[in-house]
């Protein structure tokens, strides 16, 4: 099998939970979107509803660095 | 919630807004690359303000190497030449000129040669024949040479030594010896006991592609052909040749000649594609005001030594224009003279696919007009930049994300807190105030009482229109938008019967005039018209006066202030750069939102010319010298005795606009307000309000997301801080809110964040 790239990982490692499912996040796939741009990234998501969750630091650090060089494009 | 469109990625173009012809004639205007006055009147060309620049430095190396490009025998050239430069140093206009000569002089004699010969360089094919000797000679062979010809020369003298002293007899000894050392190390081939004869010419005629000679031999084989001093050749002979004698008029002729020998090598015709040659006016403009009057060092025996040649060199003030640098905080923050950056910003525009590394510093300027006033020559950068930021707007490569929030805040402004009624008991106004979007974001009060101000002592009616002009709109380059918010502002205006618009803000006075067919004052006018109310008072200290940008060119605005600030009282301290000179507060142009370090550079900028309070008369000038820390006072707050305190932050200035439309819908035209009113309670920490400013986030933006969590369920618990964090798409951004609940509809927000991308769950 193929492995797949993807840009980002994050791990909950059992520290988030999803309120409304009462369950505790998991590693899961996610993909971030731009201006016509995709990215794949492994981030805490909810089993049951899917929730993404988004963390402070990767949405000002990595995300935010990200977008200023697509809208320079 | 408003909404403004994403740019796409379809690469398409759309119209280009400016053409290259256009931008080409602006970027001329900017004399920055000018030639100095001194290189400008010397024929070689010279580079004497880096020659100068070099020894001011102490290197004489590099500055004789500077010469030598100049001058192949810098010895004899600094012995020969006329020095057309000194009478052309702008010093001599305070005092003496640099002694560019004995400057020269000194870096020919002290100067370390580095050249290593030239063993190893290609060489052209075609070659090139000189005869006889003489200065004309000489020159012309190092320059052929320069240029990489083989070249040989034709001479009488019977070696090197004699063909270099046959026409520089002027040399002392020691700098012959020099020369002829410098002449040793060149490429060149010497055949010495010539008799150059008609048929020794023309026997060698078809060996060489290029023939040249001295005026000597050229005068004497062909006394009838004529001769192009311009290109210096007989053309009928193809013979490059001189007729002047002289050390600058054979160092001139050689670099001419040198060039004629260039098209000729290459069969092109010798009179085009020459450049610029000789000597020229320079356009460049050098602010002398600082020059101080000095002598020259003066010169014993032989000439400078070293150190004084140093000292001399030192009194060259490096001629160049900066005006602008001077006085735009942004065009030092990018290090860039007008005339570059404008042309890299052009080439930015015309960027279709890869990075447009210059939408930064084209979204930075404050397109303010000040360099416009401080250039000699008139550049308008301010007019660079707009036209650019339309031009990305029209092909679709403006990112949105720099102008978002002030393109939605105007979209608030003429949205939810936008207001327009006539003055009850009237249906149509002879007047209508209009006191722009900034003065109801941060001197509510002071709006409230102005306009009861003018209700009161105008005849007529006075209508009240609480909205932004459109200036946001137009600085962000999205004229589409600007076409429908004058549609919008002239369609209201109709309504209430097209009365005169009294502006409470220049910039709004600037941007309404440009709408047809409509009248336009000041509310400066009207005060000093009907006179100031009773009770206005100025600063019982002297204070800075800053003029808007907005008032640029406008000697009736920044005069009717004065004389208000004067009736008022105040004493106004002098400032460097006021009146049209002021530089802008930061908030022009967007600055303050597409680069908020650049605006507080302005800031500092316009405030470091005083220590004193600040008055200004454009609300955000008030807003931003406050909260940079300084007293600072809108001239209207004195004049109504309205304190606006210290600076909202963005989303008190949001519910300012909200609250005073809704307290004077309630007070003057007897309306219902509008709900504001949550139902639950929602608190901040102060820390999470300076973070929601930090980041642009409103508590509006906040309240979605709540609001959105309340209904949903959906958030995340974060066992580690104890935080509910939930999120919201909002427009195009996604906010993030950490909060505790408190109890059933009780919440506190710890902090906020966003980001635009889109995030989505991913299969497989
Ligand atoms: S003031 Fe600035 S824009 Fe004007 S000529 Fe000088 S360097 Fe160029
Ligand atoms: S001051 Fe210096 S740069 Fe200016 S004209 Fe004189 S020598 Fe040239
Ligand atoms: S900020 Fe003002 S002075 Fe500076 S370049 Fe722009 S328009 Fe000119
Ligand atoms: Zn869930």
């Amino acid at each position: 099998m193929a492995i797949e790239r993807t840009y980002y990982t994050i791990d909950p490692e059992g520290k988030l939970q999803c309120m409304k499912c009462g369950v505790p996040l998991v590693k899961g796939k996610a993909k971030f979107m731009y201006l016509d741009n995709g990215f794949p990234v492994e981030l805490p998501v909810c089993p049951v509803c899917g929730f993404v969750y988004v963390p402070e630091e990767l949405a000002l650090g990595k995300v935010a660095s990200v977008e200023r060089a697509l809208e320079d494009k | 919630m408003a909404e403004i469109e994403e740019r796409g990625s379809t690469h398409v173009y759309k119209v280009n807004r400016i053409s290259k012809e256009e931008i080409d004639s602006m970027v001329e205007r900017c004399v920055y690359e000018e030639a100095p006055y001194c290189n400008a009147a010397c024929p070689l060309k010279l580079d004497t303000r880096g020659m100068l620049k070099a020894v001011a430095e102490g290197d004489l190396k590099k500055a004789l190497q500077i010469y030598e490009k100049a001058a192949p025998f810098p010895l004899i050239l600094s012995m020969g030449c006329e020095a057309p430069c000194e009478a052309k140093c702008r010093l001599c206009e305070v005092g003496d000129g640099v002694a560019i000569r004995d400057v020269e002089a000194a870096v020919a004699r002290h100067g370390q040669q580095s050249r290593l010969g030239s063993i190893f360089r290609t060489r052209k094919k075609k070659t090139a024949a000189i005869f006889g000797s003489g200065l004309f000679p000489l020159f012309l062979s190092a320059e052929l040479e320069k240029k990489a010809y083989p070249v040989t020369v034709f001479c009488e003298e019977e070696d090197l030594s004699a063909f270099l002293h046959c026409e520089t007899p002027f040399l002392d000894a020691e700098s012959f010896a020099l020369e002829l050392k410098r002449l040793k190390g060149k490429d060149i081939s010497f055949v010495f006991n010539c008799d150059i004869t008609p048929s020794f010419f023309e026997e060698k005629r078809t060996e060489f592609d290029i023939l040249c000679s001295s005026s000597e031999v050229s005068s004497r084989l062909f006394p009838d052909a004529a001769f192009l001093p311009d290109l210096m050749l007989c053309e009928e002979e193809q013979l490059v040749t001189a007729r002047e004698g002289g050390v600058m008029a054979a160092a001139y002729g050689a670099k001419k000649a040198a060039l004629t020998v260039d098209r000729l090598a290459q069969n092109l015709d010798p009179r085009n594609n020459r450049g610029k040659e000789g000597p020229s006016e320079s356009r460049l403009y050098t602010d002398l005001s600082e020059a101080v009057a000095l002598n020259r060092i003066p010169k014993h025996g032989s000439g400078y030594t070293p150190e004084e040649a140093v000292a001399e060199a030192k009194r060259c003030i490096q001629c160049h224009c900066e005006e602008c640098m001077k006085s735009c905080a942004y065009l030092r923050h990018y290090k860039k003279y007008p005339g570059l950056l404008s042309k890299e910003i052009y080439n930015n525009t015309q960027i279709i696919m890869g990075d447009h590394q210059l939408n930064k510093p084209m979204n930075a300027c404050s397109l303010c007009g000040q360099c416009t006033v401080v250039c000699p020559n008139g550049f308008d950068m301010a007019h660079v930049c707009h036209i650019a930021r339309q031009n990305m707007v029209s092909t679709d490569k403006m990112p949105l994300a720099p102008h978002e929030f002030a393109l939605l805040d105007m979209v608030f402004s003429n949205g939810d807190a936008f207001l327009s009624r006539p003055q009850p008991g009237h249906e149509q106004c002879r007047y209508v105030f209009f006191p722009g979007c900034q003065a109801s974001a941060i001197a509510p009060e002071t709006v409230k009482a102005a306009y009861a101000d003018l209700r009161d002592r105008l005849d007529g009616g006075v209508a009240l229109m609480l909205g932004c002009c459109g200036a946001i709109c137009d600085w962000a380059g999205r004229y589409e938008m600007s076409g429908q918010t004058r549609e919008f502002i002239d369609r209201e205006l109709s309504k209430l019967g097209d009365p005169i618009v009294i502006a409470g803000c220049p910039t709004c006075a600037k941007e309404l005039k440009t709408h047809k067919n409509l009248q336009v004052k000041g509310i400066w006018d009207v005060l000093l018209e009907l006179g100031l109310p009773e009770g206005a008072h100025g600063l019982d200290r002297p204070a800075a006066m800053h003029d808007s940008c907005g008032a640029r060119g406008d000697a009736s605005t920044q005069n009717a202030i004065r004389s208000i600030a004067k009736q008022l009282g105040c004493e106004l301290v002098d400032t460097p750069y006021s009146g049209d000179r002021s530089p802008c507060c930061g908030y022009g142009g967007l600055t303050a939102y597409a680069n908020r370090e650049v605006a507080s550079e302005m800031t500092a900028q316009c405030l470091d010319r005083s220590d004193a309070p600040y008055i200004s008369y454009c609300m955000a000038c008030r807003d931003r010298f406050a909260r940079a820390g300084r007293e600072s006072k809108h001239i209207l707050e004195l004049v109504y005795g309205t304190d606006a305190g210290s600076p909202p932050d963005i989303s008190e200035k949001r519910w300012n606009r909200l609250t005073l439309k809704n307290e004077l819908l309630r007070d003057l035209w007897l309306e219902e307000p509008l709900e504001m009113k949550l139902n639950y309670e929602l608190n901040y920490t102060p820390e999470a309000r300076r973070i929601m400013d930090d980041r642009m986030i409103l508590t509006d933006d906040v309240i979605a997301v709540i609001d959105s969590y309340r209904e949903t369920g959906e958030a995340v618990l974060d066992s580690t801080s104890g935080l509910l964090i939930a999120r919201k798409r909002i427009g195009n951004a996604t906010f993030w809110v950490q909060f505790t609940r408190d109890a059933e509809n009780s919440y506190t927000v710890h902090g906020a964040y966003s980001h635009r991308m889109n995030v989505e769950r991913r299969q497989g």
